[in-house]
């Protein structure tokens, strides 16, 4: 079974470049903060401290997103192949043959991943130090060290995210007969996550009321946690504005990317101009910087993973278009098309992102200053919405004139 | 003798919303060494009856019986590796996987059944077929009806007792679609093996030694020795029904 999922990797490496770049990157970031770990080993203590803040702060965001990721790309490229596995299963295939082709398939692209992830998690963590260092968080002679725990972080978070997420989706489709989508597992799931979200916007607001700067950890939790709460109720969202759940995929990337980065941003402004002409703790610009940075990261990473999942989904519907053009559509109108759905995907996506940011943003400012209502400017959102709108758009016209240039042929 | 294939009192009920019946009591043998032609109207669940013998699909209630073993007994994956050891497909839209070469996808079963495949006998399948020449090549480089013959060959290779054909020629034109149904009938004339095979088509029906109707779930008749001119009437006179 897995040569035969090996040889399906070499034939079409693209239907997981996805899940490739996604681990990849996820491994990166992982390495990079957890090499902050081997680096506090030998330091003095107030670095060590530093550092550690910042490993497990930054670190555990990123866990989470990448499991996330991994898992949504995953899925999305073995539902590609569901013929294919269908295949498989009417040649004689058993149900624990195909899963164990489908984690094995996905482990291979994880070590790959990781393996790949090595020089780039070393180079980024000493990055993320020098930025320690020129804040003054971390001591001048600090050295910088790559060693077991940003390795094990990498390969263990990336290989044991794969795994479930390999059997997660196994389970679904190594199952006879008609396969069905499951929305109660996931509706179950959103609802821990919007009240994982509620429960920390509330801690927020009331127990570190008045804590200052310390409500930043509860509050940016309660961001993410409901961006990704909403983010799994895509098809919902996307049924309230009257198109098909098929474009669900691409709004998940769009809601966590505007929610987080919205939520941060704000966040960090609000912490800013409260902070204005007090006296700071000393780790307050040691948050600031971080807070940038995860927000730089995180956008960095769910942008490629919006491109990715914009640009398989579209290329899994190059039928849909070949027919459409067989049926007597013009090109034009094929990407007029496209670009409704693409316009409906990012404003799904940015409405339930900025919905997910105020997770973050009421109770901070609540806690804060006493205002629930920031008295910040509306432009960093415009940026924010700016970005999602362009990355959606390239992603998916790129995609779509790729896969209906030429003739109305229609190409299997 | 025991029957190669004998389904007893079938039903399977689909929900889609409202309930519907494909198969509605059907009980039939399927004699070894013979080749048997399943016919009806689109809707009267011809391809339902084909999976659910085959073990392909797990009916509503009924007993399944291959080669004497009863199938709906057993669970998900005791099913799939009996109908891999027993059981040759062959489908209307040739199911070959694109990643596999066509002889890699001749011996996928046996792979999967952790069977190493005998090069000679694998060889000589393929050559039966005409395939020898193409057996390094991707299946996206064949034709439709070269497709088909892959297909053949993969029910073929493994000596299963019974091969199970869902509309094989469907997709097929008219020579490739007499080659394929020539192998079919080779394979029961000169191998002993059992074929059934479901199909809309009353020239396909003709090279069958049986033909057995369905019309909404149900046995709607039979004809042996069957001509294609008398299965076309006894067609027109269940749609008209």
């Amino acid at each position: 079974m897995i040569a035969i999922a090996l040889r399906t990797l070499r034939h079409r490496p693209g239907g997981f470049a996805a899940t490739f770049l996604s681990a990849f990157l996820g491994a990166s970031l992982l390495m990079a903060f957890a090499s902050l770990l081997d680096t506090a080993a030998g330091a003095d203590e107030a670095s060590a401290e530093s550092l550690g803040t910042t490993a497990s702060v930054a670190g555990g965001w990123c866990l989470v997103i990448v499991v996330f990721a991994v898992t949504s790309t995953l899925s999305l490229a073995v539902r590609q192949r569901g013929e294919q596995f269908a295949v498989l299963r009417r040649a004689g295939a058993t149900g624990p043959q195909l899963r164990r082709m489908i984690v094995g398939e996905a482990v291979a692209v994880a070590v790959l991943a990781a393996a790949v992830a090595v020089p780039v998690g070393l180079a980024s963590g000493r990055v993320l130090l020098g930025l320690l260092k020129d804040t003054g968080q971390v001591a001048e002679g600090v050295g910088y060290a790559f060693g077991p725990v940003a390795l094990a972080a990498g390969f263990g978070v990336t290989l044991v995210g794969a795994v479930i997420a390999g059997f997660a989706t196994s389970r679904r489709t190594s199952r006879m007969g008609v396969k069905r989508e499951r929305p109660r597992a996931r509706r179950i799931a959103a609802g821990l996550f919007l009240g994982a979200a509620a429960g920390c916007a509330v801690l927020t607001a009331t127990v570190m009321d008045g804590k200052g700067i310390d409500a930043m950890q509860t509050a940016g939790q309660a961001g993410i946690w409901g961006s990704i709460g909403l983010a799994l109720l895509a098809p919902e969202l996307l049924r309230l504005t009257g198109s098909g759940g098929q474009l669900a995929s691409a709004v998940m990337p769009v809601t966590l990317f505007s929610g987080i980065a919205t939520g941060t941003v704000y966040m960090q402004g609000i912490e800013d101009d409260a902070a204005a002409g007090q006296i700071r703790p000393d780790y307050a610009r040691d948050i600031q910087t971080l807070n940038y940075v995860v927000v730089g990261m995180i956008t960095v990473f769910v942008a490629i993973m919006l491109v990715n999942t914009l640009i398989a989904a579209t290329v899994h519907r190059r039928r849909e278009f070949a027919q459409l053009r067989l049926a007597g559509a013009t090109r034009g109108q094929v990407t007029t098309m496209v670009a409704g759905e693409a316009l409906r995907v990012t404003v799904t996506g940015i409405l339930a992102g900025s919905a997910a940011s105020l997770f973050t943003i009421l109770p901070f400012g609540s806690a804060r200053t006493g205002e629930i209502w920031p008295s910040a400017t509306i432009a960093p959102y415009a940026v924010i919405a700016a970005i999602a709108v362009l990355l959606t758009a390239t992603a998916t016209l790129g995609t779509t004139r790729r896969s209906i240039r030429g003739p109305a042929l229609l190409r299997a | 003798m025991t029957d190669a294939v004998r389904v007893e009192s079938l039903y399977r009920t689909y929900d889609a919303g409202t309930p519907v019946t494909a198969l509605d009591g059907v009980s039939a043998a399927f004699a070894a060494g013979t080749f048997t032609a399943v016919m009806g109207p689109s809707g009267s669940g011809k391809s339902t009856l084909l999976q659910c013998a085959a073990g392909l699909d797990r009916p509503s209630a009924g007993r399944v019986f291959l080669g004497g073993v009863e199938l709906t007994a057993t669970g998900d994956t005791a099913m799939t590796k009996f109908r891999r050891e027993r059981a040759g497909f062959v489908f209307q839209d040739y199911n070959l996987l694109s990643a596999l070469t066509v002889e890699q996808n001749v011996v996928l079963p046996l792979r999967l059944a952790g069977r190493r495949p005998d090069r000679g006998r694998v060889r000589a399948v393929l050559g039966t077929l005409g395939l020898t020449e193409r057996a390094g090549e991707l299946p996206e480089r064949l034709s439709g009806g070269q497709r088909q013959r892959v297909a053949v060959a993969r029910a073929l290779v493994g000596e299963p007792a019974v091969i199970f054909a869902d509309e094989p020629t469907g997709a097929l034109d008219l020579r490739s679609a007499r080659e394929v149904l020539a192998l079919l009938r080779t394979a029961v004339r000169d191998f002993g093996r059992t074929v059934i095979m479901v199909t809309h088509d009353p020239m396909a029906a003709a090279y069958a030694d049986t033909v057995l109707f369905l019309a909404d779930g149900r046995l709607a008749g039979q004809l042996s020795a069957p001509t294609p001119e008398a299965v076309a009437a006894h067609l027109t006179e269940l749609v008209a029904a």
